[in-house]
């Protein structure tokens, strides 16, 4: 970095400003699901730290505790029954099982699709991008109605047969997260010389031999960034989940119904949302290194 | 028996040739430098005879047999990569067993075998270290010794050199010819270095536009190139190429000035030729005379750039002269050195 004194501390200072942009709704969301009912719903002033925290919020979705028990032990909040509702770690489960088959899946085809188009010439190659580019144009919402029917007639409804439910949710996951997935493999792939694998076809490897042996353990910090940038897109998913599923209830649905009749949760709501911030928060910091290389990678070459 | 045949082979890319019908006879043991500029067609080569690119017409034949077809891994043979191509994710020992591993050899044999490898490259401190923990030539080694270790027929260098610094270049030359004269294995070598060509090779072939130039020992495509490309191509600093017409007296030049011809040629009076002299064989002293232009001292000998009947020559001299930029010199070609080609074919008329 170069630059003037006064530019750098001015590029700092821009750099702090924005990243406070994007983190304070984080902060605001943590902080709130440890603040009692009373300071969240504070009408005189907006309450920063003025409040003794409480962990009932998480208690109640993660822990599965009795909210009207605690609330009287703890002489807090509204006190209300039927707090079962609450209970996330059942939706917890079910959004691990669906997102890590879905990154399983998704990860599993990618890599050898990518490593195709990386190294193996075929008709249409060059229109990959173009596939890509295409899809994401087009909201998820347009292939809803088609898709709940498809399901539907395909028996892959949750209601029908709830393995079957969880395979469809899989499935739809993996299919969305397929372009990027394979387009991020791509630009890992294309950063090992193509000498490699002629190398070890040279030294008496087979096409498979240098796959797995060879170009597979040189890319594996790809295919674990690849892999988390899949498993967050799928455990953040609405509005697929939503439509269709019924029995199953991935987290972001499942804190969706906190908004009720009688009013809106919103300790349990942020209490929830922010821990499931945490699993994907983790997994950046693992690979953020690749993740970032890739990224940038994937957007400058074709 | 290790010998390579190359017989009429063609390469195309879709409608364009880049191989137009090469013949060439490898002996066994024998070290062959192909040479040229890029895009000459020599990587393309030696790639069809690892079996990495198709051939598109004509036979490759290793040791009598036809290999065409045959996959790299069963062509017995070893290549080094430009840029080494090594096994980032593996320590120098498994790259320079990832071949007898894979032939599933006795863990006594590989180990024998590596250590042999290692003992010959000095690579034995560095056996469990990754290939990012090496530096380059040492890299370069840990690709030559991935090489060695299959004991094949033929080595096969592609630009080995080119990623290294000056001086570790002209060290690690010496080592790969060092190899070369301990295993006497047969050797195939791209370049594009003609230093490189000149100090390692037994036989120099020359390449351009997909054609061989010439072929020869060293000192042969020095002393007799067969035409203006590689006289221009061999040599540094490049051979003075003069253009003149052929009179009684010898070759005339723009200006007028005269250069003499050895007795025996081939041109015709009036014949339009390149008049070809390599620096260190222009004298100094009563002849042609030249305008100085520039000097440039390089320790063992002095590099005089002057202009001469309206073109640029150098002298190469190792008296210790320096004479002022636009003083006058004179130069005497020696005769039997002089090149002569014809102006429009390019080919020598020696």
């Amino acid at each position: 970095m170069e630059g003037s004194r006064p530019l750098r501390i001015l590029r700092d200072l821009a750099a702090i400003t924005v990243t406070g942009l994007f983190m304070f709704p984080i902060f605001w969301w943590a902080l709130t699901s440890i603040k009692p009912i009373s300071a969240v719903f504070d009408k005189d002033r907006v309450n920063f730290f003025d409040f003794v925290p409480t962990f009932i919020n998480y208690g109640v979705t993660l822990f599965g505790q009795s909210r009207s028990q605690l609330a009287i032990d703890e002489g807090l909040g509204m006190g209300v029954a039927g707090a079962d509702a609450y209970d996330s770690r059942q939706s917890i489960l079910e959004s691990i099982i669906i997102s890590l088959g879905a990154t399983t899946i998704t990860m599993a085809v990618s890599v050898f699709a990518a490593y195709a188009i990386s190294r193996m010439a075929f008709r249409g190659r060059g229109h990959y991008l173009n596939w890509v580019l295409g899809q994401r144009f087009m909201p998820p919402i347009a292939i809803l109605v088609p898709l709940v029917t498809i399901y539907k007639t395909a028996g892959l409804r949750d209601t029908d047969n709830l393995y079957m439910g969880y395979l469809g949710l899989m499935m739809i996951y993996a299919l969305m997260n397929l372009p990027i997935a394979v387009l991020l493999m791509k630009s890992f792939l294309d950063d090992v010389p193509k000498d490699v694998d002629e190398a070890a076809m040279i030294d008496g490897a087979t096409r498979w031999q240098t796959f797995r042996k060879v170009v597979l353990p040189m890319v594996k910090g790809g295919v674990a960034a690849s892999a988390v940038l899949v498993f967050i897109f799928s455990w953040t998913e609405f509005l697929l989940s939503l439509f269709l599923t019924t029995d199953i209830r991935t987290v972001p649905v499942k804190i969706q119904t906190f908004v009720t009749s009688t009013g809106n949760e919103w300790g349990f709501i942020a209490a929830l949302g922010t821990a499931a911030i945490i699993p994907s928060f983790i997994f950046i910091l693992l690979v953020q290194k690749h993740l970032v290389r890739g990224l940038t990678l994937g957007s400058l070459k074709e | 028996m290790s010998s390579v045949n190359i017989k009429n082979v063609r390469k195309n890319y879709g409608n364009l040739e880049v191989v137009h019908g090469i013949n060439l006879e490898i002996e066994d043991g024998a070290f062959v430098v192909l040479l040229g500029p890029s895009g000459c067609g020599k990587s393309t080569l030696l790639r069809m005879i690892a079996g990495l690119e198709s051939v598109t017409a004509g036979d490759i034949e290793i040791a009598g047999r036809r290999v065409n077809d045959v996959h790299p891994k069963d062509r017995n043979i070893a290549m080094v990569f430009q840029n080494y191509a090594l096994y980032a994710h593996m320590k120098v020992r498994d790259n320079m067993s990832f071949s007898l591993q894979l032939a599933k050899r006795p863990q006594s044999e590989i180990d024998e075998k590596v250590g042999w490898a290692a003992k010959i490259l000095n690579l034995e401190p560095y056996l469990d270290r990754y290939p990012r923990e090496l530096s380059g030539g040492q890299r370069q080694r840990v690709a030559m010794g991935r090489a060695i270790v299959r004991n094949p027929a033929v080595f096969l260098f592609d630009e080995p050199l080119s990623n290294l610094d000056a001086k570790l270049r002209v060290q690690m030359r010496t080592e790969i010819k060092e190899l070369h004269e301990r295993l006497k294995t047969t050797t195939v070598y791209v370049t594009h270095d003609q230093i490189e060509a000149m100090t390692m090779a037994d036989k120099i072939v020359i390449l351009r536009d997909g054609h061989i130039e010439q072929e020869g020992t060293p000192l042969d495509v020095y002393d007799r190139p067969a035409n203006l490309f590689v006289a221009e191509f061999i040599g540094s600093p490049s051979m003075n190429l003069l253009k003149g017409d052929v009179t009684a007296h010898g070759v005339q030049l723009g200006d007028g000035t005269v250069l003499p011809l050895p007795a025996a040629h081939r041109a015709r009076q009036g014949q339009k030729v390149v008049y070809g002299i390599r620096p260190e064989h222009l004298m100094l002293g009563a002849g042609a005379k030249a305008r100085v232009n520039v000097v440039e001292p390089t320790g063992p000998e002095m590099h005089i750039y002057a202009e001469l009947g309206g073109q640029e020559i150098c002298v190469v001299t190792q008296q210790r002269v320096a004479p002022a930029r636009g003083s006058a010199i004179e130069v005497t070609p020696q005769l039997d050195r002089v090149h002569l080609f014809d102006a429009e074919s390019g080919k020598s008329l020696a």
